[in-house]
């Protein structure tokens, strides 16, 4: 019967709405659970998908000449980066690097690289698309970046050089930080910081330098200064908190003063980026390098090797195709010339053997030898560079016209053991350390080293090639310019260095001059000055008697004041008996090629009378020490007294809330 | 003086209160996915943000099926006892016809394309099962019959269905079909200690269907209940991320368009299936418990009107009715604070979407009716 279930149905709408109201409690319990007793753990959670912490790479250290012009500073980037996780798939991964590329040009070998590393690499992790946009470009990635999944267009800082090509070599460049670089850093880190690197709070501090140096904007100092301050120049890196939306999108930027890191330290150098570029000018399209030193402070003036690339190539990766260029070009741009390029010293050597056999005992000033244009010596000949001969040579006369069979003599009769401790003494044959990295010693042989390094015993002839600064004697420009500059001051100079600010570059290992003989130096400077400046010396013609301000135009306390150098060439090659023709006269170098014709060297001091500053010009394959090399260490004692930057201080840089404050604004 | 058969008569005797709730309800609604789209302090620019698109789709929408539902609440209840049978058998022709080339949409929801028309079967079965299951006890009971075999025959037609919707598989509607079913056969009284023994017996199977009776993706669901945090990325992120915008919430909420969850688009389906947790953001304890108390309401008006029909049909169409009521607002709210799996079931008036709202519509149509006709007892040959 239909009363059947209308005499139930009040019992049973009864349960029914008792049920409900079961279910509508539990509801609120749970409503009440959430939202009243547990908001503050909700709100937690919601505060921390919200807001992600990212590390901020910290403002590089500014690096300024010894004037206060930038020479490596920061610049505003904008960059893409693509975060694969929220990206999507390999395909659209893909998809999205394609798409970029329309706003973004990228090369075909760049996005497979950038798909590649999306592809492969930890998916949570941002990989850098592209930087240095223009604000057109980064405006449009802005514009697209709703539509393209994982991707962010960011605004940092990249390093930039603005003199280009000019610090190359001296400064370097920083680049990303490859696998290798990481495991360095870490190293140096945790070993700063005095941990092991097993303890828990080592390997916080290698992940912390992992995630750092992994970070898109984060740069690492490959090679030079850059390299070598890297943990001076990175500084501290601090935090920001971004708001990200679920597709990991970031929306804003939080307040993040709290967590703000610590800047790099700035470095001042002491060279004259003014005199680096016009020594750069000077050279033109040779390929060579000059070092100056402020003989009165010991301080790098001028470091320069040419040609170099421009180092903003390499900031944010340099392509394959112009770095192979660059490898092959047979100047060797990539080569720090100054610094890493060992030669031959050539007749500069012979200042060495001069002292030697004067401190020594060996020869007097005035002793004289007779040169005919070759000498005998165990068997065989050995040609001075004149093949007429000089006559009758003393040490003055000997050093200005730079016969080679004085020095022979000079050199038996010191034996290479005296002439090499007063090349060290010099300054020869030991690895400045000047903040840069790279570097080479040269070498100053003897009968231990060529035990040690060639596996012979020190042969009497090896002498006499040693003497005009051949066989196995090398040095750098760097190291001639030290041995000019103690010559010129008697071992007043202040051991050389390069970084005057910034951080420390102790070199405990220099070998000090010590004393000579009271007339030893006097002795070299005066053959040296007669080389520039007496009718007759070798650079006489070249340098119109060896002044380095004909015109009277040079400030007190450098008026007409004149230099003293001394030439040297230095040969690529052995030249065989059988190239000499009967004459005794070797093959012309402008009958050479390039590659083979004999480096140019020329080392100076100027003023003559009160050494101020000393420099070593080495042009590769320039032929004619006197004729090509002098001239532009003239030019360069020239320009450094004119403006005698030496003399005043080094830049002091202002404290670092100014750069702060323009990075925050950023 | 009106004509007591006058249409202006029927409206003057609408169930005014249960009207006014769905009213109010549907209001809400449109705020809340008014503020779904919109933000007082937009993130990018900091102004206030406003896209109105759901709320007006949802304002018009509803407004429509206003209508449609005063329209059914007008015609005779007997019109919709008629046609009960033949919707009921071309609902199950649809699933079945769903069910072997159907077009799939949207995972779960299955969909029937004819011509130009896209239905949902399941959803049709949500009303069309109550109203045949009143139908058919209606005409058993003024036959005289209530044995236990009536009731069998009843729950064999609601089998019929949610095994088809399984079919799909679409866990939650066949969960709903079956409830309200169950809660039909409940009103028509079947004896309370067979209902205690199914119970048992469903206590019994439970997990035997779980373990065996389910996709990979179901069981998944149901294990992010669990264990949301064990697949924060996955599965249990829409969960979870919904955990956190109903509990950031609070006693008053962040207030109206000031939901940091919901702006930021951390939760999938915000604006459909998970939009109470845009309410418990924005409006906080306070504003959930408004919504389920309006619900409340509009149960025990259903209830009410239930109870006042006169007719068998319509009593317990009513009673399903309802019953349909209480499972979606139940299972809806149940799984966005995490009591409940994620099976998809919307909030009926409030999440935005077009299927719900006409099959809530329609249902509040019905009751409207049954609320008319309370006094028609529609003995069978009043019926035909």
């Amino acid at each position: 019967m239909s009363r059947d279930w209308r005499n139930q149905f009040p019992t049973r709408r009864q349960m029914f709405l008792g049920a409900s109201g079961l279910v509508f409690a539990g509801l609120t319990i749970r409503l009440a659970e959430l939202q009243l007793f547990r908001q503050a753990e909700f709100e937690t959670k919601a505060t921390e998908t919200r807001i992600r912490l990212e590390p901020a790479p910290p403002h590089r250290g500014t690096i300024y000449d010894r004037t206060g012009r930038v020479l490596a500073g920061s610049k505003r980037n904008f960059y893409v980066t693509l975060r694969p996780e929220l990206a999507g798939d390999d395909r659209e991964i893909a998809d999205i690097i394609d798409r970029i590329s329309r706003i973004v040009p990228l090369s075909e070998a760049k996005k497979r690289s950038l798909y590649q590393e999306a592809t492969t690499q930890a998916a949570f992790r941002d990989v850098l698309v592209a930087d240095d946009l223009t604000w057109e470009q980064f405006a449009q990635v802005n514009v697209m970046a709703p539509e393209l999944a994982g991707v962010t267009a960011e605004v940092g800082e990249l390093r930039s050089y603005p003199l280009q090509a000019a610090f190359y070599h001296t400064i370097g460049y920083v680049a990303k930080a490859n696998e290798a670089d990481i495991m360095r850093m870490i190293e140096i880190e945790t070993k700063a910081a005095g941990e092991n690197p097993e303890s828990p709070a080592g390997k916080a501090r290698a992940a912390a330098v992992r995630r750092l140096y992994r970070h898109p904007a984060m740069r690492l100092g490959k090679t030079g200064i850059e390299a070598f301050g890297e943990a001076r120049l990175k500084g501290d890196p601090g935090k920001i908190r971004l708001l990200q939306n679920a597709g990991g999108r970031v929306i804003d930027r939080l307040p993040s003063e709290d967590l703000q890191g610590k800047p790099g330290a700035d470095v001042v150098l002491s060279i004259d980026a003014e005199l680096q570029n016009f020594a750069i000018q000077r050279f033109g399209i040779e390929a060579g390098s000059a070092v100056m030193i402020d003989v009165a402070t010991g301080e790098v003036v001028c470091m320069m090797s040419t040609p170099a690339p421009d180092p903003n190539l390499f900031v944010s990766g340099i392509a394959a195709g112009p770095y192979q260029a660059l490898r092959a070009d047979e100047r060797n741009p990539l080569y720090h010339k100054a610094y890493d390029g060992v030669y031959p010293p050539g007749s500069t050597f012979k200042t060495v053997v001069a002292a030697a056999a004067l401190e020594s005992g060996a020869m007097k000033p005035e002793d004289t030898v007779q040169c005919s244009g070759k000498a005998w010596y165990y068997n065989r000949f050995y040609n001075c560079w004149r093949p007429q001969g000089h006559g009758t040579v003393n040490l003055h006369s000997g050093l200005m016209h730079s016969c080679d069979c004085y020095f022979y003599r000079a050199a038996e009769k010191t034996g290479i053991e005296a002439i090499a401790e007063v090349a060290k003494r010099f300054g020869l044959g030991h690895r400045y350390e000047l903040g840069v990295t790279g570097g080479k010693s040269g070498s100053v042989p003897n009968d231990a080293w060529k035990r040690k390094v060639i596996g012979e015993q020190w042969y009497a002839g090896d002498t006499i090639s040693a003497a005009i600064g051949q066989g196995y004697v090398t040095a750098t420009p760097f190291q001639l310019a030290v041995m000019c500059g103690r010559i010129a001051s008697g071992g007043a100079m202040p051991n050389p260095h390069l970084v005057a600010s910034g951080f420390n570059v102790p070199d405990y290992e220099i070998t000090p001059m010590g004393t000579f003989k009271p007339g030893v130096l006097e002795a070299v400077r005066s053959g040296m000055f007669g080389v520039t400046a007496e009718p007759g010396g070798t650079a006489y013609n070249y340098l119109q008697g060896g002044s380095v301000d004909p015109k009277g135009e040079l400030p007190a306390p450098y008026t007409n004041a004149k230099m003293a150098g001394k030439s040297g060439t230095a040969q690529v090659r052995v030249i065989q008996a059988s190239e000499r023709n009967s004459r005794g006269e070797a093959i012309k170098n402008d009958k050479l090629p390039w590659k083979l014709r004999d480096h140019a060297l020329f080392i100076a001091y100027a003023p003559a009378d009160k050494p101020r500053y000393a420099v070593a010009v080495v042009v590769e394959h320039g032929v004619s020490g006197s004729g090509l090399a002098a001239p532009i260490a003239r030019d360069l004692l020239a320009h450094a007294l004119k403006y005698d930057t030496g003399s005043r201080k080094p830049f002091v840089p202002k404290p670092k809330e100014v750069a702060l404050a323009e990075q925050v604004k950023t | 003086m009106i004509r007591r058969d006058s249409l202006l008569h029927k409206l003057t005797q609408l169930h005014w209160f249960l009207l006014l709730t769905i009213i109010a309800i549907a209001t809400f609604g449109t705020l809340v996915l008014f503020s779904a789209g919109s933000s007082a302090h937009d993130l990018a620019t900091g102004l206030l943000k406003i896209d109105a698109t759901y709320a007006i789709q949802h304002a018009t929408r509803f407004v429509l099926m206003l209508g449609v539902a005063l329209v059914v609440a007008l015609l005779p209840l007997r019109l919709w006892a008629a046609v009960a049978y033949p919707a009921y058998a071309i609902g199950v022709v649809m699933l079945v016809m769903v069910d072997f080339g159907g077009v799939v949409v949207n995972g779960a929801e299955r969909w029937l394309q004819l011509g130009p028309l896209r239905l949902q079967p399941s959803e049709l079965m949500k009303i069309a099962v109550p109203l045949a299951l009143a139908r058919y006890y209606h005409q058993m009971f003024s036959v005289g019959r209530s044995s236990l075999w009536t009731h069998f025959i009843a729950f064999v037609m609601v089998l019929i269905p949610v095994g088809l919707v399984l079919r799909q598989p679409d866990l939650g509607t066949a969960l709903m079909i079956m409830g309200t079913g169950c809660a039909v056969i409940f009103f028509a009284g079947i004896s309370l200690r067979l209902v205690i023994g199914i119970f048992a017996l469903v206590a019994v199977l439970t997990p035997l269907v779980y373990f065996f009776g389910m996709h990979d993706y179901q069981r998944q669901r149901i294990e992010t209940m669990f264990n949301p945090e064990a697949d924060p990325l996955g599965a249990g992120y829409q969960l979870q991320q919904g955990l956190i915008a109903v509990g950031s919430g609070g006693l008053a909420g962040k207030g109206f368009m000031e939901g940091a969850q919901k702006e930021l688009k951390y939760i999938p389906e915000q604006h459909t299936d998970f939009i109470f947790s845009i309410i418990a953001e924005e409006f906080g304890f306070v504003g959930s418990l408004v919504v389920l108390i309006a619900w409340g309401i509009a149960l025990i008006q259903g209830m009410q009107i239930a109870g006042n029909s006169r007719s068998t049909f319509g009593g317990l169409a009513a009673a399903g009715f309802v019953s349909t009521l209480l499972l979606y607002v139940g299972i809806n709210i149940g799984m966005v604070i995490g009591l409940l799996p994620v099976v998809g079931i919307p909030l009926p008036l409030i999440s935005y979407g077009g299927t719900v709202i006409v099959t809530v519509m329609i249902g509040f149509g019905l009751l409207m009716a049954v609320h008319l006709n309370r006094a028609n007892d529609m003995t069978l040959s009043g019926l035909f």
